[in-house]
């Protein structure tokens, strides 16, 4: 799934489920660690990465969406 | 069969933004200073929602001091009227200061600096500006200023009042509660319609712009009578191949094909005008096409990789890292993406829709991007503090307030148990749009897809199934997208003469006669009508 949350740095402060454009972390529990509930909805935006305080968030970029380059 | 049952709760205010991008805030900002009691509603997050949600780099605007003059002719382009063009030129300026007072960067090392984003040949007009965080300082300016913004909640239908918009209903993409908005004025500003025509990118969220922007404001003017203009004047984008992402003018490489020739005459990328130079390369069997960075200096790459960043690119930036590859030493193809949906609600120079108490900015109908965005939001902003401030309040008793109808729509969805999701309803809509009335459009292929297209429509509210809020909220968009969609194939069938990418195999030429004037839709008698008005 596109957004991976490390488990060991997450401190669970929910900033990703709350400005999460398309919502995929819907579903998610206050004061526990996320959950990708529509990992088919994420946009690849990378607003959860970059505004999460642990570093704790990575886009594993989705197969159909991998950038096609010269070797 | 679930028993779901939402709750109905009521916001009054004066103003109501429905939308909380650039245009939404800063129209929320300017009607708060004239004194309306303002709310803001986004279905994400103001913070980081919509089209810059992570950024945007180009700013179009007129800096007298580092321009010079600009040719008389700026006053006249873009697709609305005259009017509105000169009012954006005349405004631009001053909303470049304004955002640089609330600690948006918008010069780069002390200067105005314009580049990137431009045509070959003629003054440069887009202010390169660091805008990473324009929505998190826009959000921290409009609360300053007073509004009230209410994330998660998506806006179904307008009110009406008397021939006068006077609020909207809405319901929460979270929490099982309908909401009532009781004002004297709305702005509507949710931005563009992606997610109607299949972009190419193998799944209906991989979008050059927010796949979440579904035509939601323009598909409730309609539903409240207001017509909608240049709905089959359809436009493209291109971009890095399969991942479907705006910033074509921040890239500063050039095009080369296999070979290693260089097709475009350089950092000036005329191609970033002509999105389907891809596909056409591709189609000729010479392809592919490559951006290659591998003649720009080190300073050069990281003054691009500053503004890729600022233009919300990073993922694009992190996926070669990741991949352990330098794009300098890589060069990567790009792509032309499907259709899009540039027209919509064609508001005039103070912001007003045919529809009084109902004002409209920024993406609505898409001319001058973000710099579009901040003018007009602030102008809608004025005008609907203005007509607030003379409005009578809501007379309960005439209003059209549909909760029935909405609570009734809304929760048969979501207590549907057997039938469509959301996604399948989508790709419906796409492949019909895409078959029918896409790159290839005739008066035979328009009426047998329209004829489909309003089977289908019939069916959607009736087999449509949501688990929950959220894939309620998607529903909802899908229904937005069926109006969108039978409005596109019933003006396309109208204009019997090819333009841009309007291409009638049955009328394959350019008609000035038609070119004098604009086609608008409206609904009447629950059909959406044609009908020709002249051009502002």
């Amino acid at each position: 799934m596109p957004a991976v949350i490390d488990k060991e740095k997450c401190n669970a402060c929910g900033v990703c489920v709350k400005i999460c454009p398309t919502d995929v972390y819907y579903g998610s529990k206050p004061k526990e660690i996320p959950v990708v509930m529509y990992p088919e909805e994420c946009w690849h935006c990378n607003a959860c990465v970059h505004d999460c305080p642990q570093d704790a968030i990575h886009l594993r970029i989705a197969l159909n969406m991998q950038l096609v380059y010269k070797s | 069969m679930n028993d779901a049952r939402l709750n109905v709760e009521q916001v009054e205010a004066d103003v109501l933004c429905i939308g909380g991008g650039p245009a939404g805030l800063c129209a929320a900002i300017r009607a708060s200073e004239q004194g309306a009691k303002v709310v803001v509603i986004d279905k994400s997050h103001t913070l980081r929602s919509g089209d810059a949600g992570m950024g945007n780099d180009h700013f179009m605007c007129h800096i007298p001091d580092v321009q010079g003059e600009l040719p008389g002719f700026f006053n006249k382009i873009g697709k609305m009227s005259q009017a509105v063009t000169k009012t954006f030129w005349e405004n631009a300026y001053d909303l470049v200061k304004l955002w640089d007072s609330w600690g948006i960067p918008m010069k780069y090392e002390g200067r105005y600096e314009f580049a990137g984003h431009s045509i070959p040949g003629y003054p440069n007009f887009m202010l390169h500006f660091s805008g990473q965080n324009t929505k998190v300082k826009l959000t921290k300016q409009a609360k300053k200023a007073g509004a009230k913004i209410i994330n998660r909640v998506m806006i179904l239908d307008l009110i009406h009042d008397n021939g006068t918009i006077a609020g909207a209903i809405g319901f929460d993409v979270r929490n099982p509660k309908l909401l009532v908005f009781k004002t004297k004025a709305v702005i509507l500003a949710t931005g563009k319609c992606m997610r109607l025509f299949p972009q190419n990118t193998g799944s209906l969220f991989n979008t050059s712009t927010s796949p979440v922007n579904t035509g939601d404001g323009r598909a409730m003017a309609y539903r409240a009578g207001c017509e909608l203009t240049d709905m089959e004047l359809n436009d493209r984008w291109s971009g890095p191949k399969y991942f479907a992402r705006n910033g074509r003018g921040s890239w500063t490489g050039v095009f080369r094909d296999p070979n290693g020739i260089q097709i475009d005459p350089g950092n000036e990328m005329p191609a970033h005008f002509y999105p389907e130079l891809h596909e056409n390369y591709q189609k000729s069997g010479r392809g592919p096409l490559y951006m290659d960075l591998s003649d720009i200096s080190d300073e050069d790459y990281e003054y691009m990789k500053h503004f890729l960043i600022h233009e919300a690119n990073t993922p694009i930036l992190d996926f070669f890292k990741e991949e352990g590859v330098d794009p300098r030493e890589h060069p990567f193809e790009f792509m032309t993406y499907g259709l899009i949906t540039p027209g919509g609600i064609n508001y005039n120079e103070k912001c007003e829709t045919p529809l009084a108490g109902l004002f409209a900015a920024g993406d609505e109908f898409m001319s001058f991007y973000i710099a579009g965005a901040a003018v007009f939001g602030s102008i809608a902003g004025e005008s609907a503090a203005a007509f607030a401030a003379q409005a009578k309040p809501l007379d309960e008793k005439r209003a059209q307030i549909p909760v029935v109808t909405a609570k009734e729509l809304l929760e048969s969805v979501l207590n549907r148990t057997d039938g469509a999701t959301w996604q399948e309803a989508n790709n419906a809509i796409q492949q019909v749009m895409a078959d029918y009335c896409g790159l290839i459009r005739s008066e035979t292929l328009l009426t047998a897809g329209l004829e489909h297209l309003r089977r289908l429509k019939k069916k959607v509210p009736q087999v449509l199934m949501a688990q929950n809020q959220h894939e309620l909220m998607r529903c909802v968009e899908v229904l937005n997208l069926f109006d969108i969609g039978e409005i596109t194939f019933v003006a396309a069938r109208e204009r019997k003469e090819t333009r841009q990418y309007h291409r009638r195999t049955d009328f394959p030429f350019e008609n000035p006669i038609i070119g004098a004037q604009t086609l608008a839709v409206k609904k009447e008698n629950g059909q959406p009508v044609p009908k020709w008005i002249m051009k502002a």
